[in-house]
């Protein structure tokens, strides 16, 4: 072990350990993507296992965004973007034509790197993805919406504010807000896109501290910029570099002995 | 290294930056000076076209203005209580024949046809439409409306106004929408939301102010439009009695034939209607800003 590593192990806590006998909820399977004629993933094998978090690392530009945006398919809002090869949720290719993508997207949430509130009530940010497909009557909404922001632990600061706009709270606040109305939709795997790149430390403290609760319910894949916090909240890493998967491997393994030169390379900040 | 070797170098620096600073003040000063002469030069006309308009407006503001109809010429008392209300019910109608095609087309062009090549066809026709002269548009619904009905009528003018109103509320319908985020887009779509539904729900919501602010602009836009009524709605002294399929006063036209007409008390009418006009075409503007500042303060 050399003397950055031993730096990395320091910042490592082991949030509970990898458990590569997780069944396997999402297979990628010889995965292409193109933007146009850029050839942004170059034939990416990788397992994501159930109810681990998964960090996706590498520096700007490697394709960790590009992986994490084909899982809910959201770059087909996008005619120029195409993906090749196969996406197995639970077995099954979503990858395929016929696959709904609402449906899709309903069991597969994502959180953006700068917080996305609509412009409406809190209440209603959260109530939003579930009007779109469950019927509740107005009692049993209310108990799912409370359910909701207690889980992304935001209850207590707006339960008096409930009609108040989601656009008047803070940026940590409104992305715990943004993963309400998320985990709302009772998904099985939950995407975070740099979820704290825009937040201050005790925002981003906040947000690590949750993304490691809901793991108990969630399969979560998150992009991150910042290795201490792929150290810190995952129990996979995979680093990525010019649209190829490098290394994959349980977090403390990745951090403290890498196989790959490139992988030694980035985390020990030789370059990215 | 020697300490006080990058000493001379700095002074020099100094003396240039000096030399340069003086001149940057000089150019900065003219620069300054012409940029005032010109808003002043500009800022006296419209004063002075202003204070004209009220000077003369105000002598003939009285009651009677809303409450009689246009008198005949040379006689006492009359008001313009007639065109006023024509042209409030020709303008309401027009923009709401405007406002449903001008929202949809641009929402159109902002969310489906980014990338399309009718879109890119209709931005561009929509644009020629935007500064067409209106008197074009009035010969358009002249042929359309009025010579196959056989009459000028309140119906024409509206349409010819609604026809004006329209590339207005496509073109700011269409640049709203186009300042909501992306990533707002993307958030409703990854909540399974249906494009249809982000649309409404999130990306109207998101531009409304700006939309609303389109839509009272398109509003003072056609308040003051007189070229495209004379060719349809025309005019018509008598009381306005709720009947569009005939001529209908409206303040553009009438002040238009009233102040080139050779009696005093329709030139003082005439005068009266300018200044009531422009004050509606004010209020209109100041509302849109007031309606657009919540938006850029987020």
């Amino acid at each position: 072990m050399n003397a950055a590593s031993a730096m990395n192990a320091a910042h490592f806590e082991g949030r509970g350990q990898a458990d590569d006998t997780a069944p396997v909820r999402i297979a990628c399977k010889d995965l292409n993507f193109y933007y146009g004629q850029f050839h942004g993933l170059k034939n990416v094998n990788l397992d994501f296992h159930d109810r681990q978090v998964t960090a996706l690392i590498g520096p700007s530009g490697c394709g960790k965004s590009t992986l994490l945006r084909t899982f809910n398919r959201i770059y087909s809002l996008y005619p120029e973007q195409r993906a090749e090869g196969q996406i197995l949720l639970d077995g099954s290719n979503i990858l395929d034509g016929n696959v709904d993508l609402n449906d899709l997207r309903s069991r597969i949430g994502m959180v953006f790197q700068k917080p996305t509130p609509f412009p409406m009530s809190i209440y209603d940010n959260v109530a939003f993805g579930l009007r779109l497909y469950e019927k509740l009557p107005k009692a049993e909404l209310d108990v799912r919406v409370e359910e909701s922001l207690r889980k992304a632990a935001l209850w207590d600061e707006v339960k008096d504010k409930l009609k108040q706009s989601g656009m008047g709270l803070s940026g940590g606040q409104q992305q715990r807000l943004c993963i309400a109305r998320t985990v709302a939709q009772r998904p099985e795997v939950i995407l975070f896109d740099e979820p704290t790149s825009a937040l201050d430390p005790i925002s981003t403290g906040r947000i690590e501290e949750l993304i490691e609760q809901l793991r108990a319910e969630f399969t979560i894949v998150i992009v991150t910029h910042n290795m201490q916090q792929a150290a810190r909240i995952s129990q996979f890493t995979a680093f990525m570099y010019l649209g190829e998967l490098v290394e994959f491997g349980p977090t403390n393994r990745i951090f403290m002995n890498p196989v790959k030169r490139q992988t030694q390379d980035y985390i020990t900040g030789r370059f990215g | 290294m020697d300490a006080t070797a990058p000493l001379p170098a700095l002074r020099t620096g100094a003396a240039i930056g000096g030399r340069v600073r003086s001149g940057r003040r000089v150019a900065d000063r003219v620069l300054r000076t012409g940029c005032l002469l010109a808003t002043l030069l500009g800022a006296l006309v419209l004063g002075s076209i202003l204070l004209m308009l009220i000077v003369e407006g105000l002598k003939g503001f009285t009651p009677l203005l809303f409450t009689e109809p246009t008198p005949g010429p040379g006689s006492v008392g009359g008001g313009i209580a007639n065109a006023i209300l024509g042209s409030l019910v020709m303008t309401l109608i027009g923009i709401v024949i405007a406002t449903p095609i001008g929202v949809m087309a641009g929402t159109f062009l902002a969310e489906y046809g980014r990338t399309s090549k009718v879109a890119g066809v209709i931005r561009f026709l929509n644009d020629i439409l935007l500064s067409a002269p209106s008197i074009l548009i009035g010969l358009f619904v002249y042929t359309l409306m009025v010579r196959p009905m056989g009459t000028y009528s309140g119906w024409a003018g509206a349409v010819a106004l609604a026809i004006i109103a329209t590339p207005v509320i496509v073109r700011t319908t269409e640049d709203m929408m186009r300042l909501v985020p992306g990533t707002l887009r993307e958030a409703g779509a990854a909540l399974g939301a249906p494009a249809s539904t982000v649309i409404v729900s999130v990306t109207w919501r998101a531009a409304s102010a700006g939309i609303v602010t389109g839509i009272i602009l398109a509003l003072a836009r056609i308040a003051g439009e007189t070229a495209p009524l004379l060719f349809t709605a025309l005019n018509n002294n008598s009381w306005f009695n709720a009947n569009l399929m005939g001529g209908v006063a409206n303040l553009p036209v009438m002040i238009y034939q009233f102040a080139l007409s050779p009696y005093p008390n329709w030139q003082q009418l005439a005068w009266a209607g300018a200044l009531l006009i422009t004050m509606t075409i004010l209020a209109l503007s100041v509302v849109a800003r007031i309606v657009i500042k919540p938006q850029r303060a987020r």
